[in-house]
């Protein structure tokens, strides 16, 4: 079931709401953007009152947070607006705390919110991963033809955050005032926006003001597009995106995603013909050898450097050893034998 | 839909398996509202339907880009019949 469509919602409609999970200290408040029904995966505009003071730690859940207004203190490094985080599940952050008080955009991607005191990673966390950046100041906007067919000119991007697996992004995006785009798009992923400043239009959902909001599903129509004076915000795809272009306000999101599936036949054919026969088309995907293909592992000691001087090699399959040159005995797969002296 | 990233099992405390409960039955309520929205809204959207028509036939549709191209009347779609102006959909596919 995953999350609903929550299209359009603006936060500042309602009011915060105290955190009262284990492990928040008091003075966190949110606004519930969206929640996953299966997860608790959820997305939240946050207050951190003036004063508040977070012991370090994890959360068991992936997240990522912007700040939107104020200073945010993480450890010794003072973060203001615009400042983007990538938090692994089970990366310990430091103690985190504001003193006037900061307005902070927060999403939990794999499960609900939690916070474990801690001030070491937990073993599984992917610590590689973690990164922040001040996207306001310390990156420039790009064009935001990251896909093709595009987005119109004057949608300029930041890329924050990219899985080179799932393809899955998070990004600033903007449009200058003035933008305008014809046409009607789908994607087949979800899509999540928060509207850090501005308003834009929709010809599905009308106007959506600073503080707006949707998480869309996959294969929803939304466009065409415009903003008068402009608006900046923050957005995520949760895999590939890709623009399916039509101008047929009345499609469902079912015809859609058949049109999808008939634009891979005509793109991909043998593609798509394996994995609709026989039993390929298993709902999890089929098997990537890549991730379960035997590995040589540290070949029980064995030099595992890859050697170019035509003298030494490493060794993975049934081997012995000489010297060059030296008298020795090969054996073959077939059974026969020779030897060089 | 799953950002397919790592997730770390662990259990659930009953005071948030609870928060969760509420959180799905508030969230149920803000669909409500926003669904009455959007239905209220669709004598206005029919407009913005129209407008859009116009400007694809005149000024033109973006294909890529800022690359355009005018699409004929005789190509605009026509509603099918006896289908209502729908835009939100819960659960995209898997909707009612």
């Amino acid at each position: 079931m995953a999350r609903p469509h929550i299209e359009p919602f603006c936060d500042r409609d309602t009011g915060f709401k105290n955190m009262i999970l284990p492990g928040f200290a008091g003075g966190m408040r949110y606004k519930m953007l969206s929640l996953d029904v299966d997860s608790g995966a959820c997305s939240m505009t946050v207050q951190y009152d003036g004063g508040y003071r977070r012991a370090p730690g994890f959360s068991w859940s992936e997240m990522e947070m912007i700040v939107i207004e104020g200073e945010l203190q993480v450890g010794d490094r003072t973060c203001r607006k615009g400042h983007y985080f990538f938090v692994p599940a089970g990366y310990a952050l430091p103690e985190i705390s504001t003193a006037q008080g900061c307005l902070v955009l927060v999403m939990y991607n794999t499960g609900e919110p939690s916070h474990e005191e801690s001030t070491e990673h937990h073993p599984l966390a992917q610590v590689d991963l973690y990164h922040s950046v001040d996207s306001y100041m310390d990156l420039p906007w790009a064009m935001g033809n990251v896909t093709k067919p595009s987005v119109a000119a004057g949608c300029l991007i930041k890329l924050l955050n990219y899985n080179p697996i799932s393809h899955a992004m998070t990004f600033l995006y903007c449009m200058t005032p003035g933008y305008y785009q014809d046409n009607i798009s789908y994607h087949d992923c979800a899509e999540e926006s928060y509207h850090l400043w501005g308003t834009s239009w929709m010809m599905q959902f009308g106007e959506v003001p600073t503080g707006g909001y949707f998480w869309r599903p996959a294969y929803i129509n939304h466009g065409a597009f415009a903003s008068e004076y402009g608006c900046i915000a923050l957005g995520r795809t949760d895999s590939k995106l890709f623009n399916h272009f039509h101008y047929n306000p009345w499609s469902t999101p079912v015809e859609n995603v058949e049109r999808s599936a008939a634009r891979l036949y005509k793109r991909d054919p043998l593609l798509y013909k394996w994995c609709l026969s026989k039993d390929h088309n298993h709902p999890h995907g089929p098997e990537d050898f890549e991730d379960t293909m035997q590995r040589r592992g540290d070949e029980q000691g064995h030099d595992t450097e890859h050697k170019s001087d035509g003298k030494t090699h490493d060794h993975w399959h049934g081997h012995h050893h000489h010297e060059p040159g030296s008298p020795h005995t090969h054996t073959h797969a077939d059974g026969t034998t020779h030897s060089h002296d | 839909m799953t950002f397919k990233n790592l997730f770390i099992e662990h259990d659930l405390a009953p005071e948030v398996r609870q928060w969760l409960e509420e959180e799905i039955a508030e969230q149920e309520e803000r669909f409500k509202l926003i669904e009455k929205e959007m239905q209220d809204l669709a004598p206005t959207r029919e407009k913005w339907y129209q407008e859009f028509f116009d400007r694809i036939t005149t000024i033109g549709f973006n294909v890529d880009g800022d690359d355009k191209m005018k699409i004929s009347q005789a190509d605009l779609p026509v509603k099918p019949e006896g289908r209502e102006d729908r835009v939100v959909w819960k659960h995209g596919v898997d909707s009612d």
